[in-house]
């Protein structure tokens, strides 16, 4: 019994790290390609950040499944059907308005996420969020700001923010389908879908964005390790250095 | 700042270590280094360290430089232990550090960053650039009275 409830702790935790993983990942991509200096290290430090969440979550994990693997070899030594982040932070980078609404989708869920692992049995799960939730405080603040200046700044960039909303929304309903594993981990699901639709939904409003509908689920679940057609992109190419020299480290 | 009386010696050797990104403080008045325990039995030592942010690239470098530091005077023996709780905070950052970061130009942390001194012309009339800056614990500011830009070390 004890077994299996650690491999379901791991994996509710696996879910999680990787979803950090891939959007720093992402994030990566824009150092040197930001808008302007100022926002392009924010961005980066973002991404340092997210880095280093799944970094720690890695160690985690590892220390749970006790089958002495490093943050490398959970970043590094699985492929796409082996990973578990969700489908909204695996969409690129299309222009600045889809890095901000994708980044402020994800703040808002993972936030409310930490918030409730705040409560985990486990001290270092309640302690590491402790930690998160300090520092994606500035990462939230800075993406909110964002959608406002773009949703009120000029036609054309209300026009992008909302073309980003629209794409964005369509990967939103698989994170409110929650199975098993995360009713057990997470404290109350009804309050994390609950609360991020109403704080999404007056940032919009604000942002004089048109809020998309949230249809059901027509691809298969994250859950179940399946993808959107970019995440094999994003490891082939996060993983092609460690892969072509194994022994490389961090 | 120190927190612990126990192992002077030790805790003098790490407060020589610079921060690799803001040299004018050390580690032991960052705030990282949380626990030091001599355990002569097993002619070991026991460093624990708190990160400030968990994404904080020069958090390897630390662990290399206080393992360098210590086999330098020779101590071979020595276990690093990360800890993430009690979280780092920049409460942790004493007045006589914070003097120092103002007096080499970084603006340090005030409470809720509210009010931000220019560290060129003492003004609190400053404006945020940007909440990100060079290292994940600094963010860009500029004075309106002397229009100099410069650091702030985020209240964390």
């Amino acid at each position: 019994m004890a077994i299996t409830i650690d491999k379901e702790q791991a994996q509710f935790l696996v879910r999680l790290a990787d979803t950090e993983m891939i959007l720093g990942q992402r994030l990566c991509e824009m150092c040197s390609n930001g808008p302007f200096l100022e926002e392009d290290i924010a961005l980066s430090n973002i991404a340092l950040d997210l880095i280093g969440r799944a970094e720690q979550l890695y160690i985690l994990i590892s220390e749970i499944e006790g089958k002495g693997l490093s943050a490398d070899d959970y970043a590094y030594r699985r492929n796409e059907r082996e990973y578990f982040s969700i489908k909204l932070v695996e969409q690129p980078n299309t222009d600045f308005a889809w890095v901000i609404a994708r980044q402020y989708l994800h703040d808002v869920y993972v936030k409310e996420i930490f918030t409730q692992l705040l409560s985990s049995k486990i001290d270092k799960v309640a302690g590491l969020s402790e930690k998160v939730l300090k520092e994606i405080t500035y990462s939230h603040v800075h993406a909110r700001d964002w959608m406002f200046r773009l949703g009120i700044g000029t036609p054309e960039s209300n026009r992008r923010l909302q073309a980003a909303v629209d794409h964005l929304f369509k990967y939103a309903g698989e994170l409110f389908a929650f199975d098993s594993i995360d009713k057990k981990f997470l404290s109350d699901i009804t309050k994390l879908e609950q609360g991020w639709k109403s704080a999404v939904a007056l940032t919009l409003a604000e942002a004089n964005v048109k809020q998309p509908e949230i249809h059901k689920i027509y691809m298969r679940d994250y859950r179940e390790g399946f993808h959107s057609e970019y995440l094999g992109h994003i490891l082939s190419e996060m993983q092609f250095l460690p892969r072509a020299y194994p022994d490389a480290k961090w | 700042m120190v927190i612990q009386k126990e192992f002077g010696h030790l805790w003098e050797l790490l407060s020589q270590i610079p921060d690799p990104e803001i040299p004018v403080i050390n580690l032991v008045e960052l705030g990282v280094i949380r626990k030091i325990e001599e355990k002569p039995d097993q002619d070991k030592v026991v460093i624990t360290i708190t990160p400030t942010y968990t994404g904080c690239p020069a958090k390897k470098l630390f662990n290399d430089l206080i393992l360098e530091k210590l086999y330098e005077n020779g101590y071979k023996n020595v276990e690093l232990v990360s800890q993430l709780h009690p979280v780092w905070t920049t409460d942790w950052l004493t007045e006589e550090t914070k003097a120092k970061l103002l007096k080499e130009g970084i603006s340090p942390p005030t409470a809720e960053n509210k009010i931000i001194q220019c560290p060129h012309c003492k003004s609190t009339d400053t404006r945020m650039i940007s909440a990100f800056g060079s290292t994940p614990c600094q963010a860009l500011y500029s004075c309106n009275k002397c229009l100099e830009p410069f650091n702030y070390f985020k209240c964390h």
